[in-house]
């Protein structure tokens, strides 16, 4: 028997996707997830223009991941330029990061992820029944958007968040209100890592190689080595360890290692992490039964809620340890190579530029988390679906969805740099 | 039974082509107001979030996104018949934003991003949608002003269609009382863009970058010339004119002359 399962635009995830899948005798033939998003070829676009105008340029890649992509373009190009920024702008940066963070998972959760679980067919349906739920979301979203607000000038696209420095920095005012906003939604990410502690997810695993940075004293954001199960290096040295193909049918590129899939995002980084947890993030995980690591990538949901726990936590004590200055640094254009890797809400972020002599840009590379997970997806797909053959159809759909969406997946980003025409 | 009479909603549907989903998440990011507006409108498509549509027709569609392959035009088509008020959101939609700096752009400097089979659908030159379809109102800017996407709903709901803010950035960056960046030597398309973002970018020390594309009545040979003065060489001034909304800097006559065309 065969059976032909194709979504076309998939709902509730960003960008635009579909998914072909042949099914022959419970046997997946073909599985193909692929990007059906325009091709914008940012790192052509960038290609001539001068180093500073890169992450104004690149941010646009992505709108909930704007502030990620503009600092990790920074931070690439200060490691080209060969500058430190003061400790004063790291942690401000952190804290841009962290917002991002914040909205980005409430977004995520409540708002694509939820409604499935508790079977409407979006959030805004829910709001009769669950109004209370969808404030939480749109509390913690307010908040993390104040705190990019406060410190980049703007939510989406950040304006002050700069090569070297901040062009505006958020007065001590400005800090107060941003903490004050932080404190007040303590409460409401708890509640969220509590709800999202015992949904009922699907009983289903598959190992694969989780990579996420590390750093010994946090849960690294925008420093660390990249660590796997199998492997530990620094950024700079990616090349040797992951490899870049493209597949006939899609629009995006796919990562792999070694030939085989990898993992990035909230999952992976819990996995390599957790024992970094504190506080109240920590208390929530001792006090529930699903344990890092975890095999099952429905359980990013849960990951994404307890890091909401954490970073609302750690910008407070940021806020709280800023130097009142930093000293500002010089930025003087030069020949150089700069690579950044960092962690934003999708997982590992990669910024790669090639400098002239007056600093304009040679070469770009970026490579964006969607884009890591890609192959894993459909790995699992390919795993997950045979278990559900004598279910009906709309269910099969609904729970492939539900394992798409676990993923927070966003091809506008992973379809911006290739595109590959399909039969 | 309530005696009040059941006004009929807003239709609205809210949709993207090639884009970066930035523009809807502005209209999410309401946070205080998007509970009430979708229950203020009857939002009936909106794939980003919500699996249900029903796409019959709509009063109102907001569209984000820039063309740049078939199925996108197809759907600006498609939408384009089904509603009355067809609105651009954002810079991609209004003015082709950083996708259509493609258009000018030497195709060797992407070529070996392209992957095309020999056959099967090719890439469009990214345009926006106005190049197609005939638009009815404008959100601009990347992003779109949040604010401005809740009044334009609440202004639609009541049958209003607001008026665009005609002044450029330059007089609310004057009203904010910011230091003027072009006269510090900073590469601000403040003169020639279209206002309406309260000037957020110069208020935040970063020079315009032009992204809610020219105002009617830009003076772009003045601002070039000052630009000139100020040192910066030709192709500069070009490729960030080009950056978000090259396509409308290069329907602008300069002296019977297309300065975007003439500099190529």
């Amino acid at each position: 028997m065969v059976r032909r399962i194709t979504l076309n635009h998939i709902t509730k995830i960003e960008g635009h996707a579909s998914l072909d899948l042949k099914i022959r005798n419970g046997k997946i033939e073909k599985c193909h997830l692929e990007a059906v998003e325009g091709s914008r070829y940012f790192e052509g676009m960038v290609k001539g223009r001068r180093f500073d105008e890169a992450p104004e340029i690149t941010s646009r890649i992505c709108g909930i991941c704007s502030c990620a992509h503009t600092t990790c373009s920074v931070m690439a190009m200060e490691n080209a330029l060969g500058i430190t920024p003061s400790t004063r702008t790291i942690m401000l940066r952190e804290l841009v990061t962290i917002g991002e963070r914040i909205r980005s998972h409430a977004t995520h959760l409540y708002f694509l992820s939820l409604p499935d679980f508790y079977g409407y067919e979006s959030a805004l349906a829910m709001s009769k029944d669950h109004r209370d739920k969808l404030q939480v979301a749109l509390r913690m979203m307010k908040a993390g958007n104040e705190l990019i607000k406060l410190n980049a000038g703007r939510d989406l696209h950040p304006i002050s968040l700069q090569i070297g420095k901040f062009l505006k920095e958020p007065t001590k005012e400005e800090l107060g209100r941003i903490r004050d906003a932080l404190v007040s939604i303590i409460d409401d990410t708890v509640k969220t890592a509590e709800l999202f502690a015992t949904l009922d997810y699907p009983d289903f695993e598959r190992e694969t190689e989780y990579f996420s940075l590390v750093n010994p004293h946090h849960y690294a954001l925008l420093y660390g080595n990249l660590k796997s199960q199998s492997s530990e290096f620094e950024p700079k040295d990616y090349k040797a360890y992951l490899g870049e193909y493209h597949e006939e049918y899609a629009t995006a590129n796919f990562v792999v290692k070694e030939g085989k899939s990898i993992m990035v995002g909230a999952l992976p980084r819990m996995n390599n992490n957790w024992h970094l947890l504190k506080g109240r993030a920590k208390e929530i995980l001792d006090r529930h039964s699903i344990k890092f690591p975890s095999k099952n990538p429905f359980h990013n949901n849960y990951a994404q809620a307890l890091e909401l726990v954490y970073f609302t936590e750690r910008a407070i004590e940021l806020i709280d340890n800023l130097p009142e200055t930093g000293e500002e640094v010089k930025v003087t254009p030069r020949a150089g190579h700069g690579i950044a890797a960092i962690e934003v809400p999708r997982g590992i972020l990669w910024h790669e530029y090639e400098l002239d002599e007056n600093g304009n840009i040679l070469y770009a590379n970026i490579i964006t988390p969607t884009a890591q997970n890609l192959r894993n997806m459909q790995d699992d797909i390919r795993e997950f679906v045979p278990r559900l053959l004598d279910r009906k159809k709309d269910e099969i759909v609904l729970e492939i969805e539900k394992l798409i969406r676990a993923y927070d997946p966003c091809f506008s980003c992973s379809t911006h740099f290739l595109k590959v025409n399909w039969e | 039974m309530t005696a009040e009479k059941k006004t009929k909603k807003l239709r609205v549907g809210v949709y993207g082509i090639t884009g970066c989903a930035g523009c809807m998440l502005s209209l999410i990011f309401n946070e205080d107001e998007l509970l009430d507006i979708a229950e203020l409108v009857d939002i009936r498509a909106f794939p980003f979030i919500k699996e249900k549509k029903d796409e019959r027709s709509f009063d109102v569609v907001l569209l984000e996104g820039t063309v740049v392959q078939p199925e996108d035009l197809e759907l600006v088509e498609k939408l384009r018949k089904k509603t009355k008020i067809l609105v651009a959101l954002g810079a991609c939609s209004s003015t082709g934003g950083v996708p259509s700096l493609r258009n000018f752009i030497d195709p060797e400097k992407y070529r070996h991003l392209v992957y095309h089979k020999a056959s099967g659908i090719q890439d469009m030159p990214p345009k926006p949608v106005d190049e197609y379809v005939k638009v009815d109102y404008y959100l601009p800017g990347c992003p779109p002003d949040k604010k401005e996407i809740i009044r334009f709903l609440q202004d639609a709901a009541l049958g209003k269609i607001p008026k665009m803010y005609p002044h450029p950035v330059c007089v609310e960056c004057r009203l904010r009382e910011n230091r003027c960046l072009l006269e510090e030597g900073k590469m601000c398309l403040g003169p020639i863009t279209r206002g309406g973002c309260e000037a957020v970018c110069p208020t935040n020390n970063l020079e315009c970058w032009g992204c809610r594309g020219p105002v009617d009545d830009a003076n772009l040979t003045e601002l070039i010339a000052l630009l000139h003065k100020k040192g910066f060489d030709t192709d500069r001034i070009k490729a960030r004119l080009e950056t978000f909304a090259g396509l409308k800097i290069a329907q602008i006559e300069v002296g019977h002359k297309k300065w975007l065309e003439e500099s190529h």
